[in-house]
């Protein structure tokens, strides 16, 4: 029936290419419904006072005790707070360095050059963050640290800047920065490498120097890449992990180190609070989804591109 | 004319030695966390205690090294970890490509509903024991399939090829249907191969996803060394030399030569053999995302 | 494309065959593949194929399969617990309740009884404490984290002092912690910067993580007469349980630590250095005191030792923060049971096992465990058990490689046995660690400075164990507690709010340091005193369990 009908209002054609796509997708679509929506079942615990190795079924109700406890804890909401302030201030820095740096890199003339500085700079992505944060540790140590022995060469006092809670959030903002600048700028190298040079070849015959050839070519032809990272990552400012927090963070910043993350990891399977775990988790989605459907409807309207 | 011509000269100029420092400089910057790592991991761990390593060993010892080769299954784990990157992969790869492909048809009509389907999964998950679960009643704990199936279809990178292929330029279509091309002929022919760049990048995320991965071995497929990948391995071999630390330390008044090596160096060195590979292959990639791609000659 | 279609194929095939391959079959002349999950790895493990795992193979029919948990061991160990799929043999450590509750381990009292005559023998009258609690009386565990009737030989004592001040000071007897002080503001003033340059460093404390109870708070502990009880305090008296901070003389001691940052003894850069950096400070020979256990910074001292900086190694003193207080390093917790390896439901022979397990106690399997085979690896040499002349070599050119090959210390981690210093039938010790061969370890100058103090060990000043009744609810850090009990939160909340605020008090000005204590009690007793009831219910029910 449904044939014939669309075999009246449209062409065969888009009907076959209807199914043809939907062919192309739907094996793949049925393996992220079996692994990625089957589990969210577990949302159920959060409702429950689960105890491992039972049946879901076979487990005690307790309404919403999780949420109620959640929303009393004010380490809970410290944690919240880094969180999202931390992220922000990444999420600034990872739209503007590894973006002005895929830019800058693309406009490397020589070759070999181009590729050893591509090449070293995601290098840091893959030595891990215990490392990485022993070597934050050594170069602002007072005690001989690279950073203090500068500021007292230019005449400086030195300073402690890991014993100083307002510095954390920079600090970690930095050397997510170095760590990660390299790996980042890739995806926005593969999208300037895109382009058709052909409008960059119109735009020099129209005069354009290299600045305006960066804003009116480089950046409007990288911009759908752009809008879409930055909505995925805006739906994801809660979760920001914990490690790095972790390992740069010490007794004196605690309370500023602490983010939702690491506190969910002690809610969670280490305690055998899993349904406390899991109302976290379901708060962070929650959020996330929010947050999500705003940053697309935001940029639906006002620049036209979106994820959805 | 000509007055324009050297203007704009002297502006690259000036921006080509700014941006050649600039680039300088962060190589320096980014260089030296790797070079420090090899530094240590190639000095005494007695020495390195000391402290002040840079990048260049202090007395020089190939020991990290030998302690790690010492353990059992390193050789299986290493021709699992290439066999999952590669299987992994190109699976990813072309499930991925063939999404993005109908999200990115602005006429398929389950585009947005598909899109948020797939969106919504990277901001909601139901948590680790029934992901664990729904892995063992599928029955593949113990099995290399867990290594591909769970992480095939990658919301993310979907979205991210979406985002390419949708910015091509419209008329790549219109020309093909003329020729009487249906869509699998179009996106296997013609999007494919404009798309190299960001396949390339996305081969690139996909295959390190792969190669790092130890948690999935950890949680499904830790008891079965016939399936442990390198990754796996090496961190057993951190944990164990962590442990014989401490070990170490009650031996200590013995006198014995318990371990010449601490775990910090050993971690150096792991890290080490862990980047080697993904550095020899790098290359192959690279060449897609840093020379220019041109649309026009394929369009031409 | 074609190149990448048939590099798939090629990958497929190849999975195929490394499937077929991977399932191993082993069951030859009645030997048994037993698959074990360990919460804890052991480093040297060779699949039973060292010398001593062929004879333990040989001699009971078992060989072990073992995995260990990589990365997050609770977490690990939980997913088994969830998942329900269990090996023959577990060694869950502190995640053991839900399994029990799912009714996954064995009940052990009537197989040990019917067939383990050597570890009903070892164990003698303490097999009640391997009873679980007081209202579920089974035995699950064979204890393999705590060791039967150990003998203390040189024991490590927190509070260091470099050798070389020592020697400047005279060796002056450091008895309490203005003693300690003493020597080190002595040296500190004479010798500001070493001979390399750099700033001496008086006192360095080690902060990082969870090796801030070791170095900041549990020497509160051991400076103010009272045993370590993890966090805990219990009265010995009224078993009531509360966390250590609580008692007045804790508050003392964080003074005294406040006190030695007052007049900048304490090295500023306490609370913010990694574990490395302490180290490599440590290493250099420029910190005069430390107050910390000797196993975390054994990496430095052996650099120091290396390198001949003899005189920058340590004395290790039992200081107390007034005379009269007796340091417990020593008291005993007796046998306390706890921790170990459990048959599960999933075993098909749990006699068989429990032999295994029964063989591992006896005599013979405990010098095999210990110092492998007789005459192969030790012989008896006027009476006494000595390593040949091969095996001494072979320990002392690489003791990994000796743990490997023969399977020293393989077994320890699952078997029931003697701690140090137990002599069996022939007068011998059973283990390898022994009075003697620790003297062998000592320098010259700790030696000189043994002299002057006029004792054989460091250990020889502390006060020894026959000075304090055996606490009788064991340690209580490993009583086991139920999977929904508030406890389990305990460490997580509690550390939250000491190590925010005992930093604060140290870094502190004097003055606010009352008030500011004061307001610390307050947080803590309204965050955990539930917990702490709950503690103090556990306690006496353990030692009703343990006493009826």
């Amino acid at each position: 029936m449904l044939e014939k009908k669309s075999l009246k209002t449209g062409n065969i054609k888009n009907q076959s290419t209807q199914i043809v796509l939907s062919a192309m997708a739907l094996p793949f679509l049925i393996l992220v419904l079996v692994f990625n929506y089957i589990p969210i079942w577990g949302w159920i615990t959060a409702f429950q006072s689960y105890r491992l190795g039972h049946s879901f079924l076979d487990q005690e109700w307790v309404g919403l005790k999780w949420f109620i406890e959640l929303s009393k804890d004010q380490r809970f909401f410290n944690a919240l707070i880094n969180t999202l302030g931390m992220s922000f201030m990444q999420l600034v820095v990872n739209f503007t360095f590894p973006i002005i740096f895929a830019i800058l890199l693309n406009e490397l003339r020589f070759l070999p050059f181009k590729k050893i500085v591509q090449t070293v700079s995601y290098l840091p992505h893959f030595v891990s963050w215990v490392v990485v944060a022993g070597m934050v540790y050594m170069m602002t140590s007072t005690d001989g640290g690279l950073l203090n022995n500068i500021l007292v060469l230019l005449g400086f006092e030195p300073v402690q800047f890991m014993a100083n809670p307002d510095y954390f959030w920079f600090i970690v903002t930095i050397s997510d920065l170095w760590k990660e600048m390299g790996w980042n700028a890739i995806i926005f190298l593969a999208a300037i490498t895109s382009i058709d040079p052909q409008i960059y070849e119109a735009a020099k015959v129209d005069g354009a120097g290299k600045f305006r050839q960066i804003v009116h070519v480089t950046l409007p032809g990288i911009s759908h890449v752009i809008v879409v990272l930055l909505i995925l990552s805006i739906g994801n400012i809660i979760s920001i992990g914990f490690e790095k927090q972790f390992l740069l963070g010490n007794s004196i910043v605690l309370e500023r180190s602490e983010v939702i993350d690491l506190y969910a990891l002690g809610a969670g399977i280490n305690q055998g609070r899993f349904s406390y775990g899991t109302a976290i988790g379901m708060f962070k989605s929650l959020v996330s989804l929010i947050l999500l459907f705003s940053a697309n409807n935001i940029f639906k309207k006002s620049t036209d591109q979106s994820v959805f | 004319m000509s007055i324009s011509r050297t203007i704009i000269s002297r502006e690259e100029k000036i921006f080509n030695i700014v941006n050649i420092l600039i680039m300088l400089l962060i190589l320096t910057l980014t260089i030296y966390p790797f070079l420090n790592v090899l530094a240590i991991s190639f000095n005494e761990s007695s020495d390195t205690v000391k402290g002040g390593i840079t990048i260049f060993p202090r007395k020089f010892t190939i020991e990290n090294y030998k302690v790690i080769f010492t353990y059992n299954n390193l050789v299986s784990g290493f021709i699992n970890s290439v066999l999952r990157t590669i299987v992994g992969t190109l699976t990813s790869l072309i499930a991925c490509s063939m999404v993005a492909y109908t999200l990115g048809r602005k006429h398929y009509i389950f585009r947005k509903q598909v899109s948020l389907f797939l969106v919504i999964t990277m901001y909601v998950s139901g948590g680790l024991i029934p992901f664990f679960l729904l892995v063992r009643d599928l029955h593949l704990m113990n099995s290399f399939l867990v290594y591909i199936l769970p992480g095939m279809v990658g919301a993310f990178n979907i979205i991210i090829i979406r985002s390419f292929m949708e910015n091509l330029p419209e008329e790549l279509y219109e020309s093909a249907y003329i020729d009487g091309a249906n869509e699998f002929t179009v996106f296997l022919k013609i999007i494919i191969p404009l798309s190299t760049p960001v396949l390339a990048t996305i081969a690139l995320f996909v295959a390190v996803g792969q190669w790092n991965n130890w948690f999935d071995t950890y949680l499904f497929n830790g008891s079965d060394p016939s399936l442990t990948t390198l990754m796996f391995e090496l961190m057993k071999v951190l944990q164990s030399t962590q442990r014989a630390g401490a070990d170490a330390v009650r031996t200590a008044s013995q006198q014995l030569k318990v371990s010449q090596v601490s775990p910090e160096s050993v971690k150096m060195a792991i890290t080490i053999v862990t980047i080697v590979p993904i550095l020899l292959v790098y290359p192959f990639l690279q060449k897609y995302f840093v020379s220019g791609m041109t649309i026009g000659a394929v369009k031409g | 494309m074609k190149k990448i279609i048939s590099l798939f194929l090629i990958t497929i095939l190849s999975i195929a065959f490394v499937n077929a391959n991977g399932k191993q079959e082993v069951s030859s002349e009645g030997v048994t593949t037993v698959t074990i999950f360990s919460y804890d790895p052991i480093q040297t493990w060779n699949n039973m194929d060292d010398e001593i795992g062929k004879v333990i193979t040989e001699k009971t029919g078992v060989k072990l399969q073992y995995e260990f948990a990589i990365g997050d061991a609770e977490q690990r160990t939980a997913l088994i617990a969830a998942s329900g799929i269990y090996p023959d043999l577990i060694s869950p450590k502190s995640v053991s309740a839900s399994m029990i509750s799912q009714g996954a381990l064995l009940d052990l009292t009537n197989l040990i009884n019917e067939h383990a005559p050597n570890m009903k023998k070892m164990l003698g009258d303490q097999m009640k404490r391997l009873r679980y609690s007081a209202d579920n009386k089974a035995i699950y565990f064979i204890p393999t984290y705590s060791v039967l009737n150990k003998v203390d030989f040189d024991t490590d004592a927190w509070f260091k002092l470099q050798l070389g001040a020592l020697k400047e000071s005279n060796y002056p007897a450091i008895k309490t912690l203005k003693d300690y002080e003493q020597v080190i503001s002595d040296y500190v003033k004479k010798h500001p910067t070493t001979k390399d340059g750099l700033p001496t460093i008086g006192l360095s404390l080690l902060a990082d993580d969870w090796r801030y109870v070791i170095s900041v708070t549990n020497p509160s502990f051991w400076a103010t007469g009272a045993h370590d009880d993890g966090e805990w305090f219990i009265d010995p008296e009224t078993f009531k349980a509360k966390e250590h901070y609580f008692r007045p003389e804790a508050k003392e001691y964080f003074r005294w630590l406040n006190h030695m940052n007052d007049i900048g003894l304490l090295d500023i850069e306490s609370f913010t250095q990694k574990y490395d950096q302490y180290l490599s400070k440590i290493a250099s020979g420029r910190v005069v005191g430390l107050i910390d256990a000797n196993w975390e910074i054994g990496d430095a001292i052996n650099s120091l030792k290396a390198e001949g900086k003899y005189e920058q190694m340590y004395g290790r003193f039992p200081a107390v923060l007034e005379k009269g207080m007796k340091a417990k390093y020593n008291q005993s917790v007796g046998f306390d049971g706890g921790w170990g390896v459990a048959i599960t439901k999933e075993a098909k022979d749990p006699v068989k096992l429990i032999k295994f397990f029964d063989y591992l106690a006896s005599e013979e399997g405990q010098i095999l465990i210990n110092w492998g085979i007789e005459g192969k690896h030790w012989e008896m040499k006027d009476g006494k058990r000595v390593f040949t002349e091969e095996a001494k070599a072979a320990r002392n050119s690489d003791m990994n490689k000796f743990a490997k090959e023969v399977g020293v210390g393989n077994y320890n981690n699952i078997s029931l046995r003697y701690g140090d210093g137990v002599k069996d039938s022939t007068g011998n010790y059973f283990t390898t660690t022994n009075p003697e061969n620790i003297k062998e370890g000592y320098t010259e100058e700790e030696l000189a400075a043994l002299d002057a103090y006029g004792v054989d060990y460091w250990g020889d000043l502390i006060p020894p164990a026959t000075d304090f009744p055996i606490k009788k609810w064991g340690a209580a850090w490993n009583i086991p507690i139920s999977e929904d009990s508030i406890l389990k939160q305990h460490w997580d909340i509690e550390q939250n709010i000491v190590r925010r605020r005992i930093t604060e008090l140290i870094w502190g000005n004097p003055a606010d340091f009352d008030k500011g204590y004061d307001a610390f009690l307050t947080e803590l007793d309204k965050a955990t005193s539930p917990m702490a009831s709950e503690m103090t219910a556990l306690i006496k029910n353990r030692i009703r369990l343990w006493n009826e």
